[in-house]
């Protein structure tokens, strides 16, 4: 045996977090497990462990490559980085001098501790046309409760630091056991359920956890608002609210409370498809047995009336005062050293930068430090883009973006694509430039969780294959050749800027991992306190939590909250309804893949081969449906092919699709991109109007037997 | 001393990574699970259908064992029933024999490799070194009695210290999986078994399973468990101020 020795390291296989011991010999990697110190304790996931078949992956890219054939024609050339970074800055440059910074956009997936540098690099020259998904996850959540919170976080206390923890919690529209975005927080929250009293799940079909909950509230996708509303409703009327939290520290209950009053039980009812009475028994539930928590799905915010949904909710927390108190729902203090956010946010947005931001006439919530992609894309489409340049990091816009076949045609229409990517997928093979990535077991960088209350180290555990870079790297040399002054020699340099404030270099904390500010280091009642405000508060133009929201008001929205049809259901397009009958949700989620990752992670694939479409047996009876099938789902847009899985636990009428799917084996360019990819079926036409984010949860479509799994 | 293990059904959010820790702890070949997730119904008074995470359940009286014509597929003195590779001759009977089909038979194609034809990983190089799969032999979960045996020998606990406890009991984020002595009536297996009404799958084929299941309930807080007492006070790690 030669030299064996056992690294500790941060994952990131999905949002990440969970702490990792990696055990090296002779340079291989032999064992992967969760490590018991870090606050994961030891557990980790399926896809986190099988990260180990990402090493000597063979389709990993290797080096620096440029097209030499037509775009998405598959010629490729390897480059040296010299000349990638060369192209790439010549190529910026020309075009900011002839069309302004605003005209590069530089876009990443979600937002996996390189966010900082997407968002710096973009700042540092000169413009603020990210392009995120965070528009439909969980920027609506960040921006919404910013209006409460000033820094815009509020998570579930799952922790129980402050002596409780939630008595009733509340799962909507979510699956943190399994799809969490970060796998972390799936730990505490399985944890914190020990302590609870009643668990309510709001999710139109069954899932680990509703079939164990107190109480299952089978929802129509869409129709969230109105049962928030509706719950409000019943905890004003029944006079279980929490009478001193409303009148010292809320703004607005007398008009929330006028709101709520058309939105009775039983109207919900019928609009969400529940009975009166379960509605009416989780506003009591949720009322009476404080503290109480809600953790909310981004499915929630891939609809077109997201904000307004996220609106009632908060006012739902604010009205119990499910805020800030133990075993509530609370904005966590970060650790002494700071938010990672403050790496970007040191270079403000400046007013030139931000009337270039496409998008951010209409949508002002959303588009106020990002493009909203939809538009983008609109743009390029028609010929009138403010973006030339794009710069896309590990994500792909291809795929997740709504109404694929017109994202497909806007995208050729770009001067120049760079992707930086660990394989060749769809959005690498219609750039111009494509550059290799390293994947977290080859990278020393810093990580940042959702809650934001510790960093954690990523310690590289084996060099990246070929040329790979780490994200950081790539980001801090390309921005050394446009903005030299806001960048760094190298990248520990890099790392030891961010991390000055705690008063650490990146070799200190890379050997202490994790830097936390737990237990009773952590602050509840911000608001008795002088924390927010002098003299108590909420960080808000009123000093009080808005349940009549001041700011969206000067933005010209609705200050309080309301219920909206979707843009397509049986409600709101009836005739369209006749052609499609069945709700269509495209929320669908694997515990081993992450969102468009990890189908060509053998592992992982052998889990569940073909993406899977899940229809309740009566509806896909009346479809000629059995289960096992290849079936089509069609909506006015275009139609895929998914396999059908019989599953009485759905609500009848709903088929939800597998998202944001594609074949990494078949042939490129496409990657089998428009077989089963759901957002072949989705709108960009129908778009919430805070945030932009267009109906991907809530459509219309039809379903009918296909006769194999051939691509068209 | 018999080792034994009870899934809490209840607990468990069918995430896999008890498959995907046992598949690194042990090599396992490309097309090897030992554990796995199957939908079964559930016993109790009113049965639905649930997710269990299986495993070999180490039976005390194991037909695989009765069938095994080598004495490759032994039951060790803890209840660990294992098979040696260099014994067994590839004959399959015990494949038959295990009414909870929990045995795999490795035959050439499932072991290809994780790229197959294409390359050999690292990892892969490093499993054929350090974990002996041998094709045309019979495999199944050994409840990491390497893992069981290095960490006695160490004075540890299994069950209790990590270093002993299968790999797939220390991943599981539900805390779904618990491991120890059913011979110990104050283990937390049995005490789990004995206050929550564990049961073994398919009792009738008498075979005595060490794995158990319960199905208790969340969100309706039943008996008090050992493990409801309070988290200990999270240190606060490295905060200055
Ligand atoms: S790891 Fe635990 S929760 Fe996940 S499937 Fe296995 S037993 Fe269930
Ligand atoms: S479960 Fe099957 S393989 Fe395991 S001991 Fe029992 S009979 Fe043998
Ligand atoms: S006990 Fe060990 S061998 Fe058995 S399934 Fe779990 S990890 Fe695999």
């Amino acid at each position: 045996m030669g030299e064996r020795k056992v690294i500790k390291t941060t994952c990131k296989g999905c949002h990440g977090g969970c702490g990792v011991l990696a055990t090296v010999e002779d340079g291989v990697i032999v064992h992967i497990e969760g490590n018991p110190e870090a606050p994961t304790l030891g557990t980790m996931c399926s896809k986190g462990l099988s990260s180990i078949q990402h090493v000597n992956h063979p389709d990993r890219l290797l080096y620096p490559l440029k097209r030499t054939g037509e775009r998405g024609e598959g010629k490729w050339q390897r480059i040296s980085w010299d000349e990638a970074l060369d192209t790439i800055e010549q190529k910026m440059k020309d075009s900011i001098a002839k069309h302004g910074p605003s005209s590069i956009a530089v876009s990443q997936g979600t937002g996996r501790g390189y966010n900082e540098y997407t968002h710096r690099f973009a700042r540092s020259i000169g413009t603020a046309n990210i392009i995120t998904p965070g528009y439909i996850c969980h920027s609506p959540r960040l921006g919404l409760y910013g209006l409460v919170t000033g820094y815009g976080r509020l998570y579930c206390d799952y922790h129980g630091w402050g002596g409780e923890y939630p008595k009733t919690q509340i799962s909507w529209a979510k699956q943190l056991e399994i799809s969490s975005a970060d796998g972390e927080m799936a730990v505490w929250f399985l944890n914190s359920l020990k302590h609870v009293k009643n668990l309510i799940v709001v999710d139109p079909r069954e899932t680990a956890l509703s079939s164990r909950a107190t109480l299952w509230l089978q929802i129509r996708p869409g129709t969230d608002a109105a049962l928030a509303l509706a719950m409000i409703n019943v905890i004003i009327s029944e006079g279980l609210i929490d009478k001193e939290f409303i009148e010292k520290w809320t703004y607005g209950f007398d008009k929330l409370a006028e709101r709520v009053k058309e939105y009775t039980p039983e109207k919900a009812a019928e609009i969400t498809w529940l009975k009166a009475e379960d509605i009416k028994k989780a506003a009591r539930l949720f009322a009476i047995d404080t503290p109480g928590c809600i953790q909310i799905g981004s499915s929630l915010e891939r609809q077109a009336n997201c904000g307004q949904t996220l609106r009632a909710i908060i006012c739902l927390l604010g009205v119990t005062g499910n805020i800030e108190r133990p075993g509530s729902m609370i904005s966590w203090v970060p650790p002494d050293t700071g938010q990672r956010e403050d790496f970007f946010t040191e270079i403000p947005i400046t007013d030139e930068m931000r009337k270039g931001i496409v998008g951010s006439d209409q949508y002002k919530m959303g588009a106020a430090r990002t493009a909203h992609s939809d538009t983008v894309i609109k743009q390029l489409l028609n010929g009138n883009s403010v973006i030339k340049v794009w710069f896309s990091v590990g994500g792909q816009q291809i795929l997740h973006l709504a109404n694929t076949k017109e994202v497909m045609e806007a995208l050729k229409n770009l001067e120049f694509l760079v992707h930086v990517d660990q394989f060749m997928g769809p959005m690498a093979e219609i750039a111009d430039i494509v550059l290799p990535a390293a994947h977290w077991l080859e990278i020393d960088d810093i990580f940042d969780m959702h809650p934001r209350f510790m960093i954690e180290a990523h310690n590289r555990v084996v060099d990246p294959p070929g040329e790979a870079w780490q994200d950081s790297k790539i980001f801090n040399e390309v921005g050394k050749r446009l903005a030299p002054k806001y960048w760094f020699e190298n990248v520990e340099k890099m790392l030891d800027y961010q991390l000055k404030k705690g008063n650490m270099t990146w070799k200190d904390f890379s050997k202490k991992v994790v830097h936390a500010r737990m237990g009773k280091d952590q602050i509840y009642y911000k608001y008795k306190t002088d924390y927010w405000r002098k003299g108590g508060g909420f960080p808000t133009p009123t000093g009080k939590m808005e349940l009549y929201s001041t700011v969206l008001e000067n933005l010209g929205y609705d200050p309080l909250p309301h219920f909206q049809e979707p843009g397509e259901s049986p409600v709101s397009t009836p005739e369209l309804a006749k052609e499609y009958p069945l709700i269509l949700t495209t929320g669908y989620r694997q515990p081993f893949y992450f969102l468009s990752q990890y189908r060509n992670i053998p592992w992982l694939r052998s889990f569940q081969k073909d993406p899977v479409m899940q229809i309740h047996p009566d509806t896909a009876k009346e479809c000629g449906i059995e289960d096992g099938d290849w079936a089509w789902i069609e909506s006015p847009r275009g139609k895929i092919k998914q396999k059908a899985r019989l599953f009485p636990g759905i609500l009848p009428g709903v088929v939800m699709a597998t998202a944001n799917c594609f074949y990494p084996e078949s042939p490129g360019p496409l990657h089998g991109l428009l077989k089963s990819n759901p957002n072949v079926l989705t709108s960009n036409n129908h778009c919430d109007p805070m945030y932009g984010s267009p109906d991907l949860t809530c459509l219309l479509c039809k379903v009918y037997k296909a006769e194999d799994d051939k691509e068209e | 001393m018999r080792w034994g293990m009870v899934v809490d059904l209840s607990k468990c959010v069918r995430c896999y990574a008890c498959l995907a820790a046992c598949r690194i702890e042990h090599f396992l070949p490309m097309g090897i699970n030992w554990p796995r997730l199957v939908a079964l119904e559930t016993g109790g008074d009113s049965p639905t259908v649930s997710t269990y995470s299986v495993r070999c359940n180490q039976c005390k009286d194991a037909p695989c064992v009765e069938v095994c014509p080598t004495g490759a597929t032994t039951r060790r003195e803890d209840g660990v029933v294992t098979v040696d590779q260099d014994k067994c001759v590839g004959c399959r009977y015990c494949v038959v024999a295990c009414p909870y089909q929990n045995r795999t038979f490795l035959s050439k194609d499932k072991d290809q490799g994780f790229f197959p034809g294409r390359v050999v990983t690292d990892f892969e190089k490093a499993g054929k070194k350090l974990y002996k799969h041998q094709i045309g032999t019979t495999e199944k979960c050994n409840f990491c009695a390497e893992r069981i045996d290095a960490g006695l020998a160490k004075g540890l606990k299994p069950g209790i210290d990590r270093e002993a406890t299968p790999a797939c009991v220390n991943t599981c984020p539900a805390r779904a999986l618990t491991f120890g002595d059913l011979d110990d009536p104050n283990s937390e297996v049995s005490r789990l078994i004995r206050e929550k009404k564990g049961f073994q799958l398919h009792p009738e084929y008498n075979t005595d399973p060490s794995v158990y299941f319960i199905d208790g309930k969340i969100g309706q807080s039943d008996e008090p468990k050992v493990d409801d007492k309070a988290d200990k006070e999270p240190e606060a790690i490295g905060v200055g101020e």
